[in-house]
Order: structure tokens, then sequence, then C-alpha cells
């Protein structure tokens, strides 16, 4: 190639950079200004904090997948997981295990976060190691995570059993700090940290040239079986700190917990601006996309529009004119 | 052969069958072709020279109707046409033979030749006649590969044979070869270079885009030099000796193309390697290399010395023993060996060596980034200050900092490629294919930078089919065929005469008559 | 609770087919959704109670309990289950649509058929049918709400999954509130999922600014309706009316709460009344063949103790 194809690309790419980062957000101001349309009562404080509180579990785990999806793999297991990792939480805390009310929550806590983690690993190790398509592996973890809950609460509900570690957990979800719900809290801090490690960090930097060209990756040095497996243990965990935020709002994991939530962390995540092919990771983006979901589903309800047997379509047709949007945004010279 | 060739009855006439009248092209402010006028006449090979970036490859896609002219227009039989499209000037039997491989590497061979042309028998695709055409076409190019196997299994070599195929099967009014022999072996380059004769006998022009200046001379009737998107020149070949193409194409005296050195070989080896096998591609292969060495690795393309050398610093699973310095080491990852000092840089730039879709920055610092980590942060500062130093000491020319890697010509590419694994301050390089793809310029460059490092006491490992280009800066070469390591050439003997014959296991007459044309 | 109500038991004949013997070898096999929600998690938990109940009571009776995740693998459990000789079969299919023909083979090989909560498209297929009552478990729910808001009122809605039952029960609730001047602020769906109805009751709540109750149909959903009023702060809301029997929401009528003051009775346990009625039929020779409807009692204060199984899952 030559240096006239490079004073061609040059141009492009400046634009590029700038519109696809801003891309969602601007779809989500759209978003917004329709949404006040609809119904005056969409832009009060109550009704934009719920749904801010409510996305905290997607936009959560869509951080952790954009890890694994900017490193070039796919996590499916990551909505059973959840209601894996809630189940497993709430029988220990069921147990009394530990004495005091703190010191459970924080054990629980604790272990949440490991068994997500483990959860995590298990995902990462047999998709590296066995060599086969995190597709595939996760349909499977997905099947089988899920049906240790179901298992586990013998096709019933795990719920919370003692009320005094109920009422201390229960502001984790409903809880605020200086008007700022506890989740939004949350997810402004997993999303700094996933920036940092992304965007400041060596292994950030590699999780990008590991999803950019896993050859490229390899040839420079970098242990790419390694660098997959921990996007995703940093999705297991993701899921767990979600989990923790989940389980103080109705006290109990049930078979239906997390159900769907892998499709909408992946969308949440491409919305984001996120390729799926990898190499490419926006973590504010993503969480963005996870408003934009929450959003366009609080805007169904609050408006009269639309018969409620026809959400599911306008949803879905919302969702792509977000991304087209997006699109021509990014193609525009 | 002739079966292989869909072409039209030829009607030789003195009317140009395509021709560029005042062609410029611009891209936003920056004009990277200007007012250019080139007729080609019916049975000649043209062939257009010019350094990486003096604009043949726009010209090239705005021939081919990739691209339109911002001025000028294009006249084919003397009436002015404007493409919609590369499919609009196939169709008018302007063909383009790309350098990179586009070819779909999960079907087989005679699958991608049909692409989007498949045979049909009522409602299914006929098969046998697909691999019938594909096996006589790819044979009429002098090269022997089965038409059921699957394109992702060849060789890089083969592909483009197999993408040259592809390109013939139409009628071709005018074919354009953008640096086809860059991968090919001897070999295969003599067979395109009849394939080209043949072309040119059946009345169609052929333009010929090359960095092999003897290999132009042998066979282009006119040569149009191309400087800073200007067209300097349009000559006949006769009497324009390879030097000549060379300053006209650089705009002064190429003083020489490999640089004067002093070999500073000390007696102590620097790499010891016993006994190596990498299974299906190497076997048994010992060698060593001693400090301030360039040792050369010749053989046709397919005889394992990329694997074998990939094997050797943990790319690939082998066996044998490797000491370096003096001590048994074991690379078991290409981690170990860049951490024990050894780099290799990837014959396959664009797929193995650089992240085409990320900034110079990221690539520049990515084998090493390791040290531009503080705490947990990256240095990014250092890091700009990484690329600055890269792109002044090895003249990486890009109009800005925050291009893409991809939007890199190819020599600019390979000078980022070196930059980034000079970082990790090796002690032994190995390059593969260093100057595969680039201009006359960048090569003198490269082989001046290969020579620095020999001289600062490092050892280099060159592995190239360019036999000149080793003969020019290597103090020894070890031949290879069919992964093993089976002649060894030094001082006088180096010559290309004699490698070929360890390369092919031919006779020295054979093997010069094959090697004439070089 | 196993009351017989509405509608005919049509009885069918007796076959004269000689003395059965108590220690005679049946099987009777069991096909039920696996557990996915709440409800049919209580399918799961009674079939497998009823099965060893029966099994003990019948010696030679042999009960195979099987849970399939959808339609599809439901049907080819049917087919797994006949190759393996069966007597009879009890089933709650996932869909009446998809399972009717698969059902129709089993009984093809003169297996006697209890279909259960869901009737399937062709009525003759089925020789037993056991089911709640879906439109008087809406019709129970509005005249409650009808009668304690005194006719006046502003009521929301939250639907399950678009499918036969649910359409039943909404039409029964439009009867039970009809000719009164209750408005129905909203209908949503809420998947039968307290996730989603816990979201679906906080957009009610920031759209409508006064709501005297909340209709949800299914106990699960009103886990989530309850913690959204509760966040809200709202008090405006008198009470909730769900439904199902789950033992959350019978003890919260047990002990008085003013959201939860009734439950409307669709319990998990009817497979195991089929079951019974099933093996009955097998071996006591009893005429069993006909439709049994489970009331949709109204579980209050006073009769709660009778529906509360505190070691079910539900």
């Amino acid at each position: 190639m030559s240096d006239t194809t490079t004073t061609a690309g040059e141009k492009r790419s400046l634009r590029d950079i700038d519109l696809r980062a801003v891309a969602p957000f601007v779809a989500l101001a759209v978003l917004l200004v329709l949404g006040a349309l609809v119904n005056p009562n969409f832009l009060g404080m109550d009704n934009l904090l719920n749904v801010l509180t409510r996305s905290a579990f997607i936009a959560i785990i869509a951080v952790g997948a954009t890890f694994v999806i900017s490193a070039g793999g796919l996590d499916l297991s990551v909505g059973s997981m959840s209601a894996f990792v809630a189940g497993v939480m709430i029988l220990f805390m069921n147990s009394g295990a530990v004495a005091g009310i703190f010191p459970m929550l924080a054990a629980a806590m604790l272990l949440a976060v490991v068994v997500g983690g483990l959860c995590g690993l298990a995902n990462g190790t047999i998709t590296t190691v066995g060599r086969i398509e995190p597709f595939i592996v996760t349909l499977g973890t997905m099947g089988i995570f899920r049906a240790l809950v179901i298992w586990l609460a013998e096709g019933g509900s795990i719920a919370m059993k003692a009320p005094d570690l109920r009422a201390a957990y229960r502001p984790v979800y409903f809880g605020n700090v200086l008007g700022v719900p506890i989740p939004v809290l949350v997810i402004i801090a997993v999303g700094l940290i996933g920036a940092f490690i992304l965007y400041r960090t060596a292994f950030g930097r590699h999780v990008i040239a590991v999803g950019s060209n896993e050859d490229v990756a390899r040839y420079s040095g970098i242990p790419v079986n390694r660098v997959r497996t921990l996007t995703y243990v940093i999705q297991g965990v993701c899921v767990a700190i979600a989990v923790l935020v989940y389980v103080p709002r109705l006290g109990a994991a049930t078979p239906t917990t997390g159900l769907l939530w892998e499709l909408q962390a992946i969308t949440a995540v491409v919305i984001g601006g996120t390729a799926l092919r990898g190499g490419v990771g926006r973590i504010w983006g993503t969480i963005c996309g996870a408003l934009i979901l929450e959003v366009v589903g609080n805007i169904m309800v609050l408006s009269d529009l639309v018969s409620e047997y026809l959400i599911g379509a306008v949803q879905g047709a919302i969702i792509i004119i977000a991304m087209l949007v997006q699109r021509s945004l990014m193609r525009r010279r | 052969m002739a079966t292989a060739f869909a072409n039209e009855t030829a009607t030789p006439s003195d009317r140009p069958l395509l021709e560029a009248v005042g062609i410029s092209r611009s891209f936003g402010p920056v004009e990277v072709l200007s007012n250019i006028n080139l007729a080609l006449m019916p049975g000649e090979v043209h062939a257009i020279i010019g350094e990486n970036g003096a604009g043949k490859s726009t010209l090239m896609k705005i021939l081919a109707g990739h691209l339109p002219p911002t001025r000028g227009t294009l006249k084919i039989d003397g009436e002015p046409v404007a493409f919609t499209g590369p499919v609009d000037a196939e169709h008018r039997g302007i063909v383009l033979v790309h350098q990179e491989i586009l070819l779909a590497p999960d079907l087989t061979v005679a699958q991608n030749i049909y692409l989007g042309r498949e045979i049909r028998k009522g409602l299914t695709l006929d098969d046998r006649a697909m691999n019938k055409g594909a096996a006589q076409a790819v044979h009429s190019l002098g090269a022997d590969i089965e038409p059921t196997t699957v394109v992702g299994r060849l060789s890089i070599a083969k592909r483009q044979l197999v993408q040259i195929a592809r390109a013939l099967l139409v009628p071709q009014r005018v074919v354009i070869f953008d640096e086809p022999t860059a991968s090919l072996t001897l070999t295969e380059t003599d067979a395109l270079l009849k394939v080209i004769g043949e072309i040119r006998r059946r009345g169609a022009a052929v333009l010929y885009i090359s960095h092999r200046l003897p290999e132009v001379k042998e066979i282009a009737d006119r040569v149009t030099v191309l400087r800073d998107g200007k067209l300097i020149t349009t000559r006949d070949a006769e009497g324009l000796e390879p030097v000549d193409m060379a300053r006209l194409m650089v705009g002064r005296d190429v003083a020489k193309l490999y640089p004067d050195r002093v070999a500073a070989i000390a007696p102590t080896l620097a790499l010891e390697v016993e006994g190596m096998n990498v299974p299906g591609y190497a076997e048994n292969a010992s060698f060593v290399l001693k400090k301030g060495e360039i040792l050369g690795f010749a053989g046709l393309v397919g005889a394992g010395r990329t694997e074998l050398l990939e094997g050797v610093v943990g790319l690939r699973r082998g066996s044998g023993k490797v000491k370096l310095n003096g001590h048994p080491v074991h690379f078991v990852t290409p981690r170990d060996s860049m951490r024990a000092g050894i780099v290799y840089l990837s014959e396959d730039r664009k797929g193995k060596g650089l992240l085409l879709a990320q900034d110079l920055r990221i690539n520049v610092t990515l084998a090493a980034l390791g040290q531009f980590v503080r705490g947990l942060l990256i240095d990014r500062k250092k890091e700009a200050a990484a690329l600055d130093g890269a792109i002044t000491e090895f003249d990486i020319r890009t109009r800005r900092k925050d291009l893409l890697a991809g939007q890199l010509s190819g020599g600019n590419q390979q000078k980022l490629l070196l930059a980034k694994m000079m970082l990790l301050n090796p002690d032994i390089v190995v390059i593969d294919e260093p100057t595969r793809g680039i201009d006359i310029g960048t090569k003198e460059q490269i082989y001046k930078f290969i020579a620095d490092l020999a001289a600062g006491g490092r050892s280099v490992i060159v592995i190239s089919s360019e036999m000149p280009e080793l003969i020019g800066i290597c103090d020894r070469i070890v031949v290879m065929r069919g992964g093993r390591i089976v002649g060894e050439v030094t001082g006088d003997r180096m010559t290309e005469d004699e490698i070929v014959v360890y390369a092919t296991g031919v006779t020295s007459r054979e093997a010069a008559s094959m090697a004439g044309h070089a | 609770m196993r009351k017989l109500l509405l509608g005919s038991v049509a009885l069918g004949l007796m076959l004269a087919a000689g003395v059965a013997q108590a220690q005679e070898k049946k099987t009777i096999a069991v096909s039920i959704p696996a557990a996915d929600h709440g409800w049919t998690g209580g399918v799961v938990y009674h079939a497998e109670q009823e099965a060893k109940a029966l099994e003990a009571r019948y010696p030679g009776l042999k009960v195979i309990v099987k849970t399939s995740p959808d339609g599809a693998s439901q049907a080819n459990a049917l087919e797994d289950l006949t190759t393996q000789g069966i007597d009879a079969l009890v089933t709650l299919p996932h869909n009446s649509d998809e399972l009717t023909d698969p059902i129709r083979q089993v009984k093809s090989k003169g297996v006697f058929i209890t279909v259960v909560d869901r009737a399937l498209t062709d009525n003759t297929v089925a020789d037993l049918y056991v089911a709640g009552n879906n439109p008087a478990l809406g019709r129970v729910a509005g005249a409650y709400i009808k009668e304690k808001l005194n006719g006046k009122g502003n009521v929301v809605v939250i639907r399950g999954l678009p499918i036969v039952i649910d359409e039943e029960r909404n039409k029964g609730f439009d009867e039970g509130i009809a000719g009164s001047d209750i408005k129905v602020l909203d209908r949503q769906f809420g998947n039968w999922s307290r996730d989603d109805a816990f979201k679906i009751m906080q957009d009610y709540l920031s759209k409508y600014p006064q709501i005297d109750a909340v209709w949800t149909q299914d106990d699960d959903m009103a886990v989530g309706v309850l913690e959204a009023i509760n966040q809200a702060k709202r008090t405006d809301i008198q009470f909730v009316i769900a439904g199902a029997g789950m033992k959350d929401m019978i003890k919260k009528v047990m002990d008085g709460d003013k959201m939860i003051p009734v439950d409307i009775l669709y319990p998990p346990a009817m497979v195991a009344v089929a079951m019974d009625l099933t093996a009955a039929g097998l071996y006591d020779k009893l005429p069993v063949r006909g439709s049994y409807i489970l009331d949709a009692t109204l579980v209050t204060k006073e009769n709660a103790s009778q529906f509360y199984y505190p070691d079910s899952p539900f």
C-alpha cells in the first residue's frame, strides 16, 4: 500500500474515533428526549433514579462482557451464573455459618465474588486449554449453572430467611449516599475500575491485542491463553458484583433470576460500540448501552402508545434504529 | 496451457487498449497523482516502477475501477469511459491481480478460482468441471496444486498463484500485476513470466508493477517511472539498466544497495542448535550462530526455514538441543525466548507482525510493554517518546502519529515492526523475508540497519527467498531443502549457482538455467 | 381443597376387565415441565411427593416422574416413556398446540391419559382432565377488588405470559369487576418473574400518582410488586391481590398482612390430585373419566392454615 491510501484513511479515522465513542451517548440523549415527550413523569427524579438503579445488574455484567468480547471471546453463561452465585450466596447466609450480621454479610459477599471468579475461571480454562469455541463452552455452562440453581432451590426459590440480615442488607439496593442510589455508585466504581484496567494497564493492552489479532499477540510474546482466561475471570467477578446488588432487592434467587441477561449484556456491549469480533473495548459505551436498554423498557411502560402485546417488537426496533443511527454517524464524512 | 485462458480473439492494432489522459487524484487537499498520461498498447508489457508512495497503487486502482480519478479521463479503444467499479472494469477486460491475498481461506482452490462465476449444471454446481478448469489454470502457471485443497493450508506463494489463476480466468484486455512475484520461488516466477508472455502474445496488454528491477528489465517492453505522484518518464526498456531505473525512481544516484561492512564476528557462539525437529516441517537440523554474525537461511518456499526458526524460539512445538551463549535453554513460548534475548520478526507482517487496526503507539510498545508500566499504569508519555524515537531512528515516514498501523505503506510497516522488536534490546534477531514487497530505497535502509546490528555485536539470522539479498548482506548462508539443512556456503562460494544446487538438488547447469532471469 | 366444583364430572363407564389386584404391576408415567418458576417448582415437588405416597399405597405400582425444559423435549420424553411400557400417563403439557399430537400417539398405545392444567386442543384425547379454574381465578380476584373498593377505584394489572391461561384469567377478572366504576389503568406482561414485576410496578408508580389496588394473578410476581411499593413509600395502594398459593403469600394472609389480605388458590398440588385419581382408576376401577376442575378458592385469614405447606419449595 502506498502513502496515498494513508492520506485517505487519515481523514476518516479522525472522525471515526470521535463519533464511535460519542454515538451511544447521542442515542441515549435522543431516547431521553423521546421519553420526556411520551410522558412528563419520565424525567421525574424518582423515575430516572429507578431506571438508573435497575440498569445496575446489566451494566455491571456488561462491563465484564466488554473484557471478554474485546479479547475476541463470548460468554453466554452470565445470566445463569448470576442465579447460581445468588443462590449459593443466600444459602450460605441461611446456613448461619458466621456469627454476627455484618461479619456474615462480609463473608457472604466475599464468597459470592470467589464463586463468581471460579465460575469464570472454569469458562476460561475450558475455552483456552480445551481449545473449544467459547460459544459452545458457555452455552454448556449456561445450562449447568441454571440446573444447579434449580437443584439447589429444589425447583422453588431460595429466599433469605433471617429478617435481621435481610434488613441490614436491603440498603445495598435501596439505600443511597447523598441522594445517589448505592447501585449507581457501584456502576460508577465498576466502570472506573474497568476503564482503568482496560485502558491504562498492560493487561488491558494485552486484551485488546489478543482480540485484535491473536497471532500478532502470540508473536509479540503475550501469553494469549492466560489473558483470555483472565477476561472470563473478570466476567465472573463482575457477575458476582451484580449479584451483590441484586440479592438485597428481592432477597431471593429463583429459577427466573438472570434469565436472558446474557443477551442483554451482549446487546449493551455492542450498542456501546465494542466490536463483537474483538480488538475494541468501550467501557463507558457499554454502560451507556445498558442504560439505553433499560430506558427503552421504561419508556414502553410509561407510554400508552403501544399495546402490551407489541412491546417486544417496538423494543427490538428501537435497538436496531439506535444501531443504525450509530453506524450512519460513523460513516458520515 | 492455452485452455486456461478465456481470452477473446486478439485484434492487434496500434490503437491503445487503455489510455489514461491527464489523470489526477486528490485525497482531501493532498494531490497524490498529477496529470498522468499513459497508453497501453496491444501486446506490450508495460512496467511501472517507483518508490513506495510514488502513486503506483493509486494509479492502478484508478485503471482497474477501484477509485475514480479527480481529474482526467480513461479511454478504451479511444472511447472515454467511467468505470462504476472494479466489476465494471473487469467486464471490460481490465483485470487487477492484487498483491494482497484476497481469497476465502476455508474454500478450496477450485471454489476460490470460480467464486462468483461458478459453473452450474442445472441447479447444482458442476464441481468436476470447476476442479478440472482450476487444475489447468494452476498448472499453466507451472504450479502443482490440487484443486480440492483448502486455500488456508497453502503457503503464501501458492495462494498468490491461485489468485493469479483466478484473475486469468476471465477474458482480458489489460492485466495489471501488482508485485506478483514478491512471494514466489524461482520456478514459480519463471512460470509466471511465461504466462505473461502468453498474455502478450494474445494481444492483451500487461501492466507490471514490481520492485525487482532485474525482473522488470527482463520482461518489460516499456518502463514508466513515477516519483511523488508525477510521471517522470516513459522509456523503452531496451538499453535501460536496473541501475538507471533505480536512479530514476529515487531521483538521485543510488550508491549501493548493500552496505559495505567489515565483518566483526567474534569467535564466541551466540546460539547453537542441535538436532532440532519440528514435526512436519524440519528434521534433525543443526546450526550455529556466532556473535556479530549475519547468517542467511536460503531455500525454496516450503523448505521449512520459517518453521525451523519458529520451533527454535518457541512459536512452534519442536524438540532438540538449543544453547544460548553456551547454556542449554528450552523455549516453550515465544515469551521465553524474548526474555532470553531472541526476537523473531515474522514474514507475515500483516497477519502476525502488527495489529493493523491499532495505532502506531500501541504497536511499537506491544512486545516490550513491561518497560512502559509504572506501578500498574502504562506510562503513555514514555510510550509516545518511544514512538518518537522509533520514527526517528528507523525513519518511519508517517504524516501523523495517530495513524493505524494498517495505514502505513509496506516499507514503513516493516520499519515499525523492526522498531517494535528492537525495543526488547535483543542479542539475537531473526528476520524472515525482511524486504518482501518493499521498494528499493527502503530496502537499502533495512540492509544498512541489519549491518549495523551485527556491527554492534548482535547476531542476526535472515531468512529470504531473494538470493542476491542473502549474498549481499550475509557472512554465511545455510541452505534448507525438504525440512533438512543440506548445505552451507561462505565466502567466495556464496553464489546463486551454488545455493540453487543445494536448494533444489539439481545439477548446477540445470540450476543456472533456472536462475537465469534473476 | 380437593373440592370438586364447576362443571361436569362426566362419568365414563367401567370396562368389565376382570378383577384388579392391588399387587398387579402397573406403571404410571408423569410428564411435567421442569421447574422454571415457582409454580412449576411446586408442581415438581408435589408430583414427587405423590409418587412416593402412591407407590407405598399400591405395592405393584411404579411411578416415573419426568421433567422437561420445553415442549420439544417433552414430546421426546413422551416417546421414551411410552417405549418403557406404561399403563397411564399424567401430563402437564408445556403447551397445548405442540403436544396434542404426541399425547394422542401415546393414547393410541392404549394408555390412559390424564391431562393437568392445560387442556389439549382436541378434547377427545384426554380420558381425565384435572385443572384449576383460570377464569374463576380472575373472577374471584375481580370480585374481591370490586367489593373491597366499594365499586370504585384505580387498579393496575400485571399479566403473566401471553398464553391461553393468562387470557382466561384476564377475561375472568374483567367479568369480576364488570358493572363497577373500577378503572384498569394499565396492563403489562410481567412474565411470571419477580424481577420483571418489580420493574413494571416501579414504572406504574412513576406513571400513576393514584393507585388503589394491584392484581398480579401470581404470587411470585407479587413479591416484586410489594418490594417496589415498599421502596416508593407509597400509601395510596391499599392491597395487592395475587394467586396460586405460594407458602410465603399464604403465610402473609395467615399473619393478617394488610397488603396481602387474601390469596386465590391455583395450587400446583393439582398434579397430585390427578395422579391420585389416575391410580384409583387403574387399581380400584373407580370411574374417573371426565373433567375435574378445582375451585379457585379464596384464601382468607380464617382458612389460610389449611393451605399452608411449609415444606414445599413453593
